[in-house]
């Protein structure tokens, strides 16, 4: 038995409600930006969004289609034994498959041919993070739909063009979100990676809209700033639930940062789709347990 | 804002009634065809070979259903839109088909708009992530073709009852409410940041 006692029940469980379920957080932003729209078309189709996650959990079903890539975020400290979690994690997501809480959405890069059970060479994909000290083993649980990545940007900003008071960012950003238009799903939440190289402002700005609360504030004053301009921005465009134009067309906007070379500024922009279907466990010696973006359930 | 239900297959007349903002409910039945059943019904028509169905008046949903195998056959477990704009390259294709009605999420563009003018189409959408909700309108699935690509990008054949709702969002004037959100969100972005 390892030392926070890990089952491969919670896991499947883990999986199962990261599929019928959206987490607590984004429902609650979703059911604000219902009672603030003001144009038609968008608040019919936020009162379909808010009465489709309720009728998924009742009849027990997926609330969306498309499972999108499963990712799972993994931060550990000296004493956790991984390697049943690791076994537990591509079988929980087949298990899923199988009783058809996921469509099996997952192929080969170039055949384009099935694997059937959402497991192939690097999916489910892990990521983890070593925390020294950490006095528990965290998993969460990230499923966003691919709609939400046809938008997606990466790219290498200069010195010059981040411009003064990241003005060439913050453009960016809003032509980046302008051009997709109703494609990733909107009301979304946005995530901004920036710093190190491409690869690592890319993991930042998943990492950060899939395992941050969308209601939180950034610690860093400087990102907890730049985060509401955005947002307010965004919503400024009128683009609207579904992108056929209205008030909320964006619920958050999360940024993390690393240091970077003087020479660049990688930048990447991650939408999320609406239906943040994510679920979290903190798992501490002896079995306790603590939920993340579970709400009240 | 009307809310009507067509019935399908539909013809040229009822296109041109379909106003920008109508509400739509569809019944009867809808294909499902993503990316690699419009490659393969292009392969199809580029080696001469029959096409499993007639798109004549038809209504083709941009979607992969979950489903489940039973003793009784195929039942839908859920069904949502998929990104409509990886079909643009087909426009063309779907037009002289005679699909009168594409189903999905996000719009399409250009060439979408000038073959919905020249074939008489309308774009409807539907609510993005709402695949429980959506399923509620579909009665049966009737059968399926191309699997070997996939439970998603095979073609499903669904018996809709009152599917939707679903918002005329393109119309076969050339109208686009994305084309319209975006210029105007365009002009709010200049006077924001310049």
């Amino acid at each position: 038995m390892n030392k926070y006692m890990i089952t491969y029940d919670e896991i499947v469980d883990l999986v199962h409600k990261a599929s019928t379920s959206i987490s607590a957080d984004v429902l609650e932003l979703m059911h604000k930006a219902l009672a603030a729209e003001r144009q038609p078309h968008a608040k019919a189709m936020l009162q379909t969004m808010v009465d489709n996650v309720e009728i998924a959990a009742a009849l027990d079903k997926p609330v969306c289609q498309s499972p999108g890539i499963p990712t799972v975020y993994i931060r550990f400290d000296d004493d956790a034994e991984l390697e049943d979690l690791v076994a537990f994690i591509p079988k929980a997501v087949s298990e899923c498959t199988g009783k058809g809480y996921l469509r099996p959405s997952i192929v080969h890069p170039l055949t384009r041919k099935n694997s059937g059970d959402n497991c192939g060479r690097g999916v489910p994909n892990m990521e983890f993070q070593y925390v020294p000290g950490q006095p528990y083993l965290e998993v969460i649980l990230s499923s966003k739909g691919c709609g939400a990545e046809l938008g997606n940007v990466s790219t290498i900003l200069t010195p010059t063009t981040l411009g003064k008071d990241f003005v060439g960012l913050k453009k960016l950003v809003l032509e980046t979100i302008v051009k997709a238009g109703g494609i990733p799903c909107p009301p979304t939440g946005i995530g901004i990676g920036i710093g190190g190289q491409m690869d690592v402002s890319a993991k930042l700005s998943r990492e950060s809209i899939s395992t941050r609360d969308w209601r939180d504030t950034n610690p860093d004053p400087l990102l907890a700033e730049l985060e509401a301009e955005l947002l307010g921005n965004i919503n400024k465009l009128g683009l609207g639930a579904a992108g056929i134009g209205g008030d909320t067309s964006c619920l958050a906007v999360k940024m993390a940062t690393a240091h970077t070379h003087t020479a660049i500024c990688p930048v990447t922009i991650n939408f999320h789709c609406w239906v943040a279907r994510r679920f979290g466990v903190r798992m501490y010696e002896g079995g306790e347990r603590e939920f993340l973006f579970r709400g009240g359930n | 804002m009307v809310a009507r239900t067509l019935t399908l297959p539909i013809d040229e007349r009822q296109i041109h009634e379909l106003v920008i903002g109508d509400t739509v409910y569809l019944t009867g039945t809808i294909y499902t065809a993503r990316d690699l059943a419009h490659l393969k019904i292009k392969e199809c028509l580029e080696r001469d070979q029959p096409l499993p169905i007639n798109f004549q008046g038809a209504a083709l949903f941009h979607a992969g259903p979950v489903v489940r195998k039973t003793e009784q056959g195929w039942e839908l477990i859920v069904i949502g839109p998929t990104s409509s704009i990886r079909m643009e390259p087909y426009a063309a294709m779907v037009g002289e088909l005679g699909v009168r009605l594409l189903i999905g999420k996000g719009g399409m563009a250009q060439a979408s708009r000038e073959n919905f003018q020249r074939h008489t189409q309308a774009y409807l959408q539907a609510a993005p992530g709402c695949a429980a909700q959506l399923a509620s309108g579909i009665k049966s699935v009737r059968n399926v073709y191309w699997l070997e690509n996939g439970m998603p990008e095979a073609m499903w054949v669904l018996e809709a009852d009152r599917f939707g709702p679903l918002v005329v969002t393109m119309d076969c004037k050339g109208n686009s409410i994305y084309e319209e959100v975006k210029s105007r969100a365009h002009r709010v972005l200049q006077e924001i940041y310049g």
